[in-house]
């Protein structure tokens, strides 16, 4: 009897311990899976309709091609032989296995400053990825950046890795939302310009970069050319759903939001919008707008009167949630035009999803509308109502539309 | 009283018709969910041939077009005339698409007289009766007026002969339908979109005080007993969307 009540509590104890373990790692599992949400891993490493995680589209880079890798725990093709000591090494300091040099198209100069516990937790839910095989050659790059090596000298320069501080002297919220935006979030790899060795410019941090034939505009609060006019609220609402009482996400940021930032925590949201509130412009006065009888602001507005204002009103106010606004916008009123021109060039589409799920589409104008007229429109839209920003010229649109087009 | 359950014969009837259309494979939907399709640079742009030559007339065909169209809309201090406004252009083109070879429409027998209210009846697409039409014009005039061809003849014999060919008080028979086709074609191509050749400078629109191929009024919709303020617009554009500079 003893005997029996003693092995009974000794199987209790190991299945309760069994238990304990077991949602230990769940939790783990699962807290590694939003820190690949918030990191967007899928992004690069997921191809659109492809298998999760098993290699990417191939990304254009200033220097070249680079295809993401399968990250899937694949043995042969992915990276099912690594430890956990070579992911930590690949995610925050850009070596791999064996010593392989990462490219920072694998934006580890921002994941390095992520917690050792979150990359952890993202090793954990990795490991329970579905393996699927499937041969990546990543580096696609022409000599010399094809040699791996050249990233020592390109990390002396670049690159010196610190994990996050929090500042004692800003609030909770500010320094959860600076973690996220500095670190898994890697905003700064879109939105902050680049040197030309392909780095971030680290003082003009988050004041808009262009890359991929897309221009990711200011989002600091800076009140002319970034986000200053935007309430914590309206980068909640535009993070969330994709579209806010002034903007809708396109492009690049429409998948950003699709596959990421929709499925943030409102908490970790707010924080970021904290920290937006918070990062400064580069002072600089809003400039003097172009003259409104200037010939290419005369022309410009016919344009803007007979394709643009149906839908977003002669005044640039646009519609609530489906057709933004232009009046006093970032992306309108920043340096470089290169998105204006790409949506009025091409058409664009919002982002899709849950709460804004109609997805309202731009037309394309680059059948109808000559170089020319592309220039004149954007000068009028960049210099009325407020706006100011330089004018766009003809050969501007004559090279993106070649670029888009080839 | 009628019974309310269907008859043997209405029963098997519709139950036909519903595997008929359950089994039809045009009947299937397209299912999107999440966004919807959605493509860079996608645009049906209207189809245009470019103006500076003639697609489908002749020469003379040409003329005679030429000279019809401009005593059906003459010059006057209104507007300016059909010649000018390049409904002859208009018509090639028309007749150079799907239209001029009826290609879009039933051209198969039988022939019936039918009504006048029922329109052209006949076997013969629109290109074959400008043909015929016009070289049926042509050797009108050429019989009673010396020799002279349509477009030789003064304004005044032009718009005699017109008349003749709509009343039908010419020894050929289709000359009112034929005269009424073109009546038909050079309004179309007066007011028609200058994409088409037609309506030069938009002057037919100007002309009727029409705002063109716009789609937003909301500005002006309060706006009562006031002129809308800006001219027409063509689906590829109007004057003042150019600098003058270039």
């Amino acid at each position: 009897m003893k005997k029996a009540a003693l092995l009974a509590g000794l199987a209790a104890a190991t299945l309760f311990g069994a238990k304990v373990l077991a949602s230990d790692l769940f939790d783990r599992i699962n807290a590694g899976r939003y820190q690949a949400i918030l990191a967007d891993c899928a992004a690069c490493h997921t191809k659109p309709g492809g298998k999760p995680f098993a290699g990417g589209a191939p990304l254009q880079t200033p220097f070249g091609a680079l295809v993401p890798s399968n990250i899937t725990p694949d043995l042969e093709t992915g990276i099912g032989s690594w430890t956990y000591a070579d992911f930590r090494s690949a995610v925050k300091t850009g070596v791999g296995k064996d010593g392989k040099r990462l490219y920072p198209a694998m934006p580890y100069p921002a994941y390095a400053t992520m917690k050792d516990s979150d990359v952890a937790d993202l090793w954990a839910y990795f490991q329970k990825v579905e393996p699927v095989s499937n041969r990546v050659v990543s580096n696609q790059l022409p000599f010399p950046f094809n040699i791996r090596a050249t990233m020592i000298g390109w990390n002396l320069l670049n690159f010196s890795p610190k994990e996050f501080e929090a500042d004692p002297n800003k609030s909770a919220a500010w320094n959860r939302g600076a973690y996220l935006v500095n670190g898994a979030g890697h905003c700064g790899t879109c939105h902050t310009p680049k040197s030309l060795t392909g780095a971030d410019k680290g003082d003009e941090f988050l004041r808009g970069g262009n890359l991929q034939s897309w221009f990711a505009p200011n989002i600091t609060s800076d009140p002319h050319k970034g986000i200053g006019s935007w309430a914590t609220d309206d980068i909640v609402a535009y993070l969330k759903t994709g579209a806010n009482r002034f903007d809708i996400a396109s492009g690049p940021m429409a998948e950003a939001i699709s596959h990421s930032t929709r499925l943030w925590d409102d908490a970790d949201l707010t924080a970021v919008a904290t920290y937006l509130k918070d990062v400064k412009g580069d002072g600089a006065p809003a400039p003097t707008p172009v003259v409104a009888t200037d010939a290419a602001m005369t022309a410009g507005k016919a344009i803007y009167l007979d394709r643009c204002s149906a839908c977003h009103i002669s005044s640039g106010v646009g519609q609530p949630s489906l057709f933004p606004t232009l009046a006093k916008t970032p992306t309108v009123n920043g340096t470089d035009p290169t998105s204006l021109i790409r949506v009025v060039l091409e058409g664009s589409q919002a982002a899709s999803t849950a709460a804004k799920p109609t997805t309202p589409a731009m037309p394309s104008f680059g059948w109808n509308l000559s170089d020319a007229d592309v220039a004149n429109v954007l000068t009028y839209v960049r210099n009325s109502w407020g706006n100011a920003a330089p004018p766009v010229t003809a050969g501007q649109v004559k090279d993106l539309r070649a670029a888009l087009t080839r | 009283m009628p019974s309310l359950s269907p008859s043997r014969r209405q029963f098997l009837s519709s139950t036909g018709m519903l595997l008929l259309i359950a089994s039809a494979p045009g009947a299937r939907a397209a299912e999107h969910s999440g966004s919807l399709p959605w493509k860079p640079f996608a645009a049906l742009p209207p189809t245009t041939l470019p103006g500076g030559r003639w697609y489908v007339f002749s020469p003379e065909e040409a003329r005679t077009v030429e000279a019809i169209v401009d005593r059906l809309i003459p010059a006057d201090e209104l507007s300016i005339g059909g010649r000018e406004a390049g409904c002859a252009g208009f018509i090639d083109r028309q007749l150079a698409g799907s239209y001029g070879s009826s290609e879009r429409l039933y051209t198969q027998g039988p022939f019936a007289a039918g009504l006048p209210t029922q329109g052209y009846q006949g076997s013969a697409a629109p290109t074959r009766r400008y043909r015929e039409g016009l070289d049926a014009l042509n050797k009108h005039t050429r019989a009673n007026f010396g020799g002279k061809a349509f477009f030789d003849l003064g304004a005044a014999e032009q718009d005699q002969v017109l008349k003749d060919f709509e009343t039908g008080k010419v020894d050929y028979k289709p000359a009112a339908g034929f005269f009424n086709l073109v009546l038909q074609n050079t309004m179309e191509g007066f007011f028609a979109d200058p994409i088409y050749g037609g309506n030069k400078d938009m002057a037919g629109w100007k002309f009727i005080g029409f705002p063109g191929a716009r789609y937003d009024y909301r500005d002006y919709i309060t706006a009562h007993n006031q002129p809308f303020p800006l001219p027409p617009l063509s689906i590829a554009g109007r004057p003042e969307w150019k600098t003058g500079d270039k």
